[in-house]
């Protein structure tokens, strides 16, 4: 009996030092902030196609992870002959997703489109997009022109979207970011991004060919598609090439 | 009592052991190093504080600099320098990032990345109007993100700052009002701190597609033929000044015509002349046909005086609704089931044949 009490006694006071031991040694556990960034945009990615679309500015500016579009119309060839339907231009996003020890919050809004002339005097596309993003050193950012390689075809393809869902597809964004990759050549676009001290929010500047759908804007794996808000798109119409009248002749004095 | 005795000074052994051990534990000098990593987390018990220094941070355990960090943040904010921070006797929860070491005491995950704005409460508007609609119903729609109970306060004021319309309502919702008279308001959405804003509505009647037509606002007695065979006098400027009746006079002889406020939406007299070269002692007097259009709920064209020796044709919306000196309809009334009217002459003399269209337009500004 005398035995089973020191025993007891001695149990107790091994167990209160093991548990001492164990609640004041630090337990390690890896905390991955790259992984759980990554994971937050490659969710943000499988789902931008589904996030809700919104025309009106009021709407983009309160809630997260919409789109703001524009419904212009666009023609394509059907059957032989030329059709109008209407198509979706995304414009801006207002993306945001929590890690466990992470908030990554993405803001792109398309503000101009200017014709400017590349330095050997091709016609490109300037956006003028701004940019304000939660993590100070986007590990990196890329910029893409998504040019058609045969303009038809991706009007088309386009065209067979909006007959099979009976809504204006988005330029780039649908059925999902990347299902035209076989229609469009991704070039690299060059760009710039300009912090400004006024008014906190960056801006970024790209230069994309005339003939481009789209930019496509690159957090990786993130690919989020900008389009210009141009009225009328597709084939068949001739917008982008301006009529140069040549000047009357001089009228001769008789 | 010899048991007892022995299992007492076997205890006190035990507890002078256990002691001993203890002392040797983390809470001056433990076994158990600080584990040294860049991205990690874990949990510190004892007497642990964090202090900061200008180029770094320093985490004791009594006096023993056990680890350097880049910065400390405790709680989400960094620490300034020469700080010192402490959760004993509670455990401290350590997380690393980039090292930089993020504490808490309540154990709530630090999170990287700052809020760029999405989650300030905001408030938004949303307008809309039933532009060409018979009703003239402008709608405000207050939408927001988290600010949700947040009361706001419409008034809508008229153009001489009367208040015509005002309510207090939650947010999100929306605030409707109709325009009875046509006019400019002015719109005042007060929600403190989220919208302190003015807007303006416009509640009109558009005179379109003029021929031989002009439109007055005050008496005109002028003799105007070969440019103008129909005036028309906006009466509702009157009506909104607070007469509650006009005399329009509106030609060289002097007549008039008196009208007076039924509360219409808006009001305009029709005044026609229908022959070239008639009225040599006056002039055009323009009292051949004499006709009142009116907005109520739907718009009115109502006679008021025909007369002349030439024939005439009255039509609305493209219908004949009148003929003088000649065999034809004799509506003296007509109501449209538009938000619009349409009103012509028609002369033996056609040179005086006139027109004008009546659309109510109501619209955000």
């Amino acid at each position: 009996m005398w035995s089973t009490a020191y025993g007891l006694i001695a149990l107790a006071a091994v167990a209160f030092a093991v548990l001492y031991t164990v609640a004041h040694t630090p337990t390690l556990t890896a905390v991955s902030l790259a992984d759980q960034l990554y994971n937050a945009k490659s969710w943000l990615a499988q789902n931008l196609p589904a996030f809700a679309r919104t025309e009106k500015l009021s709407h983009f500016r309160l809630y997260s992870n919409v789109v703001r579009v524009k419904a212009v119309n666009a023609t394509a060839y059907n059957a032989g002959q030329l059709v109008k339907f209407s198509v979706a231009l995304p414009l801006g996003y207002r993306l945001e997703r929590e890690g466990r020890n992470v908030l990554y919050q993405l803001f792109l809004n398309v503000t101009a489109c200017r014709r400017v002339a590349a330095p050997r005097g091709e016609p490109y596309v300037l956006y003028e997009v701004e940019l304000r993003h939660s993590l100070d050193p986007l590990p990196w950012l890329e910029v893409y022109a998504a040019v058609p390689r045969n303009s038809t075809e991706f009007y088309n393809w386009l065209y067979s979207l909006y007959k099979a869902w009976g809504r204006p597809p988005a330029v780039g964004l649908d059925p999902m970011v990347g299902a035209d990759a076989g229609l469009v050549e991704l070039v690299k676009a060059e760009h710039v991004l300009l912090y400004d001290a006024t008014d906190g929010v960056a801006r970024l500047y790209a230069a994309a060919p005339v003939s481009a759908a789209y930019i496509l804007v690159v957090d990786y794996p993130l690919a989020a598609p900008l389009t210009c808000a141009y009225e009328n798109l597709g084939v068949g119409t001739q917008d982008d090439i301006p009529v140069i009248e040549p000047p009357n002749p001089p009228e001769l004095v008789k | 009592m010899i048991f007892l005795r022995d299992v007492l000074i076997f205890a006190g052994l035990v507890a002078l052991a256990a002691a001993v051990i203890t002392s040797l534990f983390p809470v001056h000098e433990g076994p158990s190093a600080v584990p040294a990593c860049s991205d990690c987390a874990f949990k510190l018990v004892g007497e642990y504080r964090i202090v900061q220094y200008g180029n770094y941070a320093s985490l004791y355990l009594g006096t023993r600099e056990v680890a350097r960090y880049g910065w400390a943040y405790v709680e989400g904010k960094p620490l300034s320098i020469d700080e010192t921070y402490s959760c004993a006797p509670e455990p401290t929860y350590v997380w690393v990032f980039g090292g930089v070491v993020h504490i808490s005491c309540r154990g709530l995950e630090p999170k990287v990345g700052r809020e760029i704005g999405f989650r300030k409460p905001a408030v938004e508007l949303e307008t809309s109007a039933d532009w060409r609609g018979p009703g003239c119903l402008f709608t405000v729609e207050l939408l927001t993100n988290v600010a949700n109970g947040t009361l706001a306060t419409v008034d809508v004021y008229d153009e001489g700052g009367r208040l015509v319309a005002s309510r207090n309502l939650a947010i999100p919702g929306s605030f409707s009002f109709r325009a009875f008279r046509a006019g400019a308001y002015r719109v005042h959405i007060y929600a403190p701190p989220y919208v302190d804003r003015w807007l303006k509505a416009y509640a009109t009647v558009g005179i379109t597609s003029l021929i031989n037509a002009s439109v007055y606002t005050t008496n005109n007695t002028q003799d105007l033929r070969q440019l103008v065979s129909l005036k028309i006098f906006n009466l509702t400027p009157n009506w909104k000044s607070g007469r509650s009746s006009a005399a329009v006079t509106l030609n060289p002889r002097g007549d008039y015509f008196t009208v007076s406020d039924t509360g219409a939406f808006a009001d305009f007299l029709l005044a026609w002349e229908d022959c070239r070269a008639c009225d040599s002692t006056y002039g055009a007097l323009y009292i051949d046909e004499v006709w009142l259009v009116s907005f109520k709920e739907k718009p009115e064209l109502r006679r008021m005086r025909s007369e002349g020796g030439f024939w005439h044709e009255i039509y609305a919306d493209g219908t004949l609704i009148y003929a003088h000196n000649k065999d034809s309809p004799k509506n003296d009334v007509y109501i449209g089931n538009n938000p619009f009217i349409s009103v012509g002459f028609k002369s033996q003399d056609s040179t005086m044949n006139a027109r004008a269209t009546f659309v109510k337009e109501c619209y955000w500004g």
